[in-house]
């Protein structure tokens, strides 16, 4: 017996954490803490529920083992690996030669880097930047917001600025539940007497460790934070010289703010007005702050100017370029920030360079050696509705459940139905993969090692603790075979010949500025990885962004004045008098995939509960434990109740990773493109047991059984 | 000699479960450490405190239930005949009877990790160190300078207000 300890990355949320696989001749039986690696983002090795639990999900019984082809949906008959990757190859490349926007590909934050990179070459060298991913869904709006602001779309600091800083202002982010970890420093810096200020319409575990707790209203985050900088203002609490030597556009924010008085907000958010005064003093007055948000605040159709706002908030206190304050926007997966880096998006190339850039896209002309598109392709909301107008034909879907994961979902089976072509690539069965025409069997992160990019921007590598079962390959081999066959068979980065993931990271290095001293050496030697931007190898990696000057073509931060306030599309009225907002359990991961093929997580968090407040439910007659049905203008959802006072009345919050998208609103924010999710319109009443169970039934089956047939 | 034992800062616990799932895995799928939530406000994790007189160990009518050298309380199953009794002098209601086996079991401190020189695991995974493993003198001494350094901090301010004559 051979014992191994195998040091990963955790294959879950945004902080990165490491720890090791202990394995046995190459088979995980357990983990242990990283307690011998400093610097990691995870100090002393500490895991959450999710990391303690994360060999399981390995070991489930339905993992895929074999590529399929289906027969009907649903029904797959099992075919070899040359079969798949030769129809697969041929279907893209007669799409391609027809029209390549009749393609749409989906990258994955779950996955590493390199197949990152490479689907998305994939999809531009076939001509089309119709390449996207879940970012769309949780962060397009803080790349887009604070782009506009600042020049860079990332995190500006570090945990360590988080631990650093004086008062923390966290908004739309249940930081406790969705990023354990990472909430540690948020506790570290309250132990050594920082303010925490908690926006959230429910009081969430987040909110137990307050000193101000704003309880507003969903979608109604603009109001609050312009009434944020309007006492900020009028008090004179700004930094003056920040704002006159490093910003521009101030006039237009006092302008923009006047009308928002605390007595305002108030009305708007629910807010009471002294605790915005309170809040805002605690917030200017520190002298060093961080602003943290995550989901709650850009699933809006105003989302990016919620972010330009937190931008605009951070910069006139003079919270930038410095230790200890900065904005840090919480990526959910861990490998968001890399897949955006990497360019699974339908706008830019690896890097941030833009698409429509004439000298960018000669460059990677060059560097591909093909002509590229320079146009800017869909996101996915958008190629849902380009399927439904028969534009788009075939998707390319890589560790991605957009049955589950997008607004809407109603909509989305629809047209995943609709759709001629579709291959899934995953490592278990998913609701989604019922739609695919092919499906082919991924390793999953742990079985597979490669470089992932975690939250504040740090590189690290993941080395691989075990092996794939029956034919499973990892999703940088099939993405480079399938670029083989589809033609793209030349040396170097023209083609896609690659021996390993250090291959394919070699070329990112040679193509993205930030990436370009980030080679699979250093990080094989280096386990608490490398912050980017990281311009040559002998750079130590970047803790602080902007500590001179922003990344704006003028090199100042750009503040936004946001004068209209605009609340979620769709406000409660007389026939959907509830607002819904949606959540998530700690122990739970997203769609589902993974957690909930671990017992130890299935036993504590085993099904949703909705939220309301005593007061809406004595007047709905309805009390803990019962079963009730949510409905909007998208669907209808049977569901448990709990009554609670941690909740704003008049709201309804649900945790999404059961299906709950089939009610969520699909409007999208103009810039960010991002759908509305955390706000819409809802009426509830309450339903028997029986009926909650024939509702259930049209329900995507969160862990499908997908039906092997004979030939 | 010193003793060690899990100490739980409830201030801190934000109810994430870790120590649970932890615990279970150590344990072969079943959880010594209990999380707690008050009025939807606060929680709190409850596992063996393993007390310095502890009734248990003075009930056990069988000696199943004996002191380790580190002072952990431990269970020997081979001796243990589920007569329930430490379960009902126990203070905080924490041995447990399995019900296939028909003995009691209980947090062991993480023997095994223990003797590789390793915490045990709900304290070494608590992602906010509300549990920690230590010694309780050196805790309370812990306390004790940071309280104190803060109570410094706090003064040497005011005297710079006061010199600046505000």
């Amino acid at each position: 017996m051979a014992e191994k300890l195998v040091p990963v990355v955790c294959p879950y949320c945004g902080v990165g954490c490491r720890f090791y696989i202990k394995t046995v001749d190459g088979y995980p039986v357990g983990i242990e803490y990283a307690t011998d690696i400093p610097g990691i983002s995870n100090e002393n090795g500490k895991l959450c529920p999710k990391g303690n639990a994360a060999v399981e999900y390995l070991l489930a019984k339905d993992r895929l083992k074999k590529p399929l082809k289906a027969k009907e949906q649903g029904k797959f008959v099992e075919i070899s690996w040359s079969e798949a990757i030769k129809e697969v190859a041929e279907r893209l490349k007669a799409y391609a030669k027809d029209d390549p926007n009749q393609l749409m590909f989906f990258g994955s934050a779950r996955t590493f880097n390199e197949p990152n990179y490479l689907i998305q070459k994939l999809a531009r060298m076939l001509g089309t930047n119709n390449v996207d991913h879940c970012a769309r869904l949780c962060h397009a709006p803080t790349v887009t917001g604070l782009k506009q602001v600042f020049g860079a779309g990332a995190m500006t600091n570090t945990y360590k600025d988080i631990e650093e800083a004086n008062v923390i202002f966290i908004i739309g982010h249940n930081y406790a539940e969705t990023h354990p970890v990472g909430f540690r420093y948020v506790l570290k810096a309250k132990e050594r007497g920082a303010k925490v200020i908690v926006a959230d319409p429910r009081f969430t575990r987040t909110a137990w460790h307050a000193d101000i707790f704003l309880q507003h209203y969903p979608g109604s985050d603009v109001a609050l934070i312009n009434g944020l900088i309007h006492v900020i203002i009028k008090e004179k609490l700004y930094d003056p010289k920040f704002v006159r030597e490093r910003c521009v556009g101030f006039d237009e924010v006092v302008k923009a703010v006047e009308k928002f008085t605390p007595e305002f907000v108030e009305k708007v958010t629910g807010v009471p007005a002294e605790l915005i005064v309170e809040a805002a003093r605690t917030f200017a007055t520190a002298g060093k702050g961080v602003i943290t948000w995550a989901m709650g605040l850009t699933q809006h159709t105003h989302g990016t100017e919620n972010v330009k706002l937190l931008g605009t908030l951070a910069a006139i206190c003079g919270y930038q370029g410095k230790e200890g304050a900065g904005c840090s926007p919480m990526r959910g997966q861990n490998n968001v920030q890399g897949a955006c880096d990497m360019a699974a998006l339908p706008n830019v190339f690896p890097g941030y360079q833009a698409v429509t850039s004439e000298e960018k896209r000669k460059f990677f002309e060059e560097f591909w050696g093909v002509e590229l598109s320079g146009e800017v392709g869909l996101t996915t909301v958008e190629a849902a509705y380009a399927v439904d107008e028969g534009k788009v034909k075939a998707y390319y879907v890589m560790g991605e459940n957009p049955v589950i994961s997008e607004a809407n979902a109603n909509h989305v089976m629809h047209v995943l139905e609709k759709l001629e072509f579709m291959v899934v690539q995953d490592i278990v069965p998913t609701p989604t993969m019922e739609f695919a025409d092919i499906v082919l069997p991924a390793a999953a992160m742990l079985e597979n090692e490669g470089s992932l990019t975690n939250t504040e921007r740090r590189v690290q590598w993941s080395f691989q603790a075990a092996k794939p079962p029956g034919e499973a390959r990892p999703d940088w081999w099939i993405i480079s075979e399938i670029g083989k066959a589809v033609g793209f068979d030349k040396d170097g980065s023209k083609g896609f010949i690659y021996n390993d993931a250090a291959d394919v990271l070699r070329e990112i290095n040679a193509c993205t500025p930030q990436y370009r001293g980030i080679t699979p050496e250093r990080l094989k030697a280096n386990l608490a990885g490398i912050h980017w931007p990281c311009p040559s190898p002998d750079h130590p990696g970047t803790r602080v962004l902007y500590k001179e000057r922003f990344l704006t073509p003028d090199g100042k931060a750009h503040l936004a004045a946001v004068p209209e306030y605009k609340g979620p599309v769709e406000l409660p009225d007389e026939e959907y008098p509830f607002l819904l907002t949606t959540y998530r359990y700690v122990g739970m991961y997203h769609t589902l995939t993974m957690t909930a093929r671990s017992d130890a997580l299935n036993k504590r968090w085993p099904e949703p509960l909705a939220e309301i407040h005593p007061d809406d439910a004595a007047k709905l007659g309805i009390k803990t434990g019962d079963w009730i049905k949510i409905e909007t203008r998208r669907g209808v959802y049977p569901i448990k109740v709990k009554v609670t006072r941690t909740i704003k009345k008049g709201v309804v919050g649900v945790p999404w990773h059961w299906a709950a998208n089939v009610l969520t609103n699909d409007a999208l924010d103009p810039v960010a493109k991002i759908p509305e999710t955390k706000a819409c319109a809802c009426r509830v009443a309450k339903i028997s047991e029986e009926e909650a169970k024939k509702l259930m039934e049209k329900l995507p089956s969160i862990v499908p059984r997908i039906e092997v047939v004979k030939g | 000699m010193a003793r060690k034992t899990i100490f739980i800062d409830f201030s801190k616990c934000i109810e994430c479960r870790a120590c649970e799932v932890a615990c279970e895995r150590e344990h072969n799928g079943k959880s010594f450490i209990n999380v707690f939530e008050w009025q939807e406000m606060a929680a709190m994790a409850l596992n063996c405190r393993h007390c310095e007189t502890a009734p248990c160990v003075e009930v056990c009518p069988t000696n199943a239930l004996y002191r380790d050298k580190d002072g952990a309380v431990i269970l020997a199953p081979q001796r243990c005949i589920g007569c329930l009794m430490c379960g009902i002098v126990c203070p905080f209601g924490i041995p447990e009877l399995d019900l296939i086996n028909k003995v009691m079991g209980k947090c062991d401190l993480c023997a095994q990790r223990r003797a590789e020189g390793k915490e045990p695991a709900c304290a070494a995974t608590c992602p906010t160190d509300a549990l920690i493993f230590g010694d309780f003198d050196e805790i309370q001494r812990k306390r004790r300078e940071k309280f104190t350094e803060r109570a410094i901090e706090v003064a040497k301010k005011a005297e710079k207000i006061s010199l600046l004559g505000v």
